[in-house]
């Protein structure tokens, strides 16, 4: 069993921290929020962007239906004249 | 080179669509009191398409109805008082329908209110693919291109689903009374 026992002490050794790993640990504890913030912040802008974005291209799409029912409109006004004119020959 | 292109670039509109006519008129314009311009292409009528309620049967008319356009052109005016534009105001439009490739199928005159109505096609072989209203009475004028293919008595029947009051058909009625 010796062999097992030099193989954990080896593995179990104190070792040091390499130099600065504290500093960076606590450093990058006090980014962390302010980065979650950021990313929070840009994924509620996309969020308002594709809202904004859909919202206008609807607003378009009723804008270009509403031309395209008055442009059937006074295109169908001549026709109805017409048709009309039609009915009262063949009455 | 580049003159060229441009020279390419802006006869471009017009060899792509010979069924779309030039809707210029200015002089019309310039005296009327009120007017409206529409010009839709395709990509536009098909992009309004998917606004129209597929449970509203007029709309699903409509729907149907725009499946072979390409695009509806419009210009509307109205005038103040009789006699302000004449016929000659018309001539620029008129002289574009005088080609081989367009045919009248209808032209109206009214002669209690002094309306007229012409109907054209554009013929290609047998198949229509374009037309053009040209509508007039003293105080409004009407002008439409339509290019594509359009089914007219389908348009004609809209005129009774858009505000313009429905062709009774006398027949029906007789059989009601």
């Amino acid at each position: 069993m010796d062999w097992l026992e030099d193989e954990l002490r080896r593995a179990l050794a104190r070792q040091d921290a390499p130099v600065g790993f504290a500093e960076r640990v606590l450093a990058r504890g006090r980014r962390e929020p302010h980065g979650a913030r950021r990313w929070l912040a840009a994924a509620a802008m996309v969020v308002v962007a594709a809202g904004a974005a859909g919202a206008w291209r609807q607003h378009q799409g009723y804008e270009a239906k509403r031309e395209m029912m008055l442009a059937l409109r006074l295109a169908a006004a001549p026709m109805h004249r017409i048709q009309l004119e039609v009915k009262d020959i063949t009455q | 080179m580049k003159t060229l292109l441009i020279a390419c670039l802006a006869a471009l509109p017009v060899l792509a669509a010979p069924q779309q006519f030039q809707l210029n008129l200015d002089s019309v314009a310039a005296k009327s009191s009120q007017h409206v311009d529409v010009s839709l292409n395709s990509a536009t009528l098909q992009f309004a398409a998917k606004f129209l309620d597929a449970d509203n049967p007029d709309e699903s008319r409509v729907r149907k109805l725009i499946e072979g356009i390409e695009g509806i052109y419009v210009r509307h005016y109205n005038f103040k008082s009789a006699g302000v534009w004449t016929q000659a105001d018309l001539e620029p439009i008129r002289a574009q329908l005088h080609g081989p490739e367009w045919s009248k199928i209808v032209g109206s005159t009214n002669a209690e209110d002094g309306g007229s109505t012409e109907v054209w096609l554009h013929l290609a072989g047998n198949k229509s693919i374009g037309m053009a209203i040209v509508a007039t009475d003293p105080k409004e004028v009407t002008v439409v291109n339509i290019a594509g293919n359009i089914d007219l008595e389908t348009l004609a029947k809209l005129g009774g689903h858009f505000g313009v009051p429905k062709v009774k058909d006398p027949k029906k009625e007789h059989k009601e009374d």
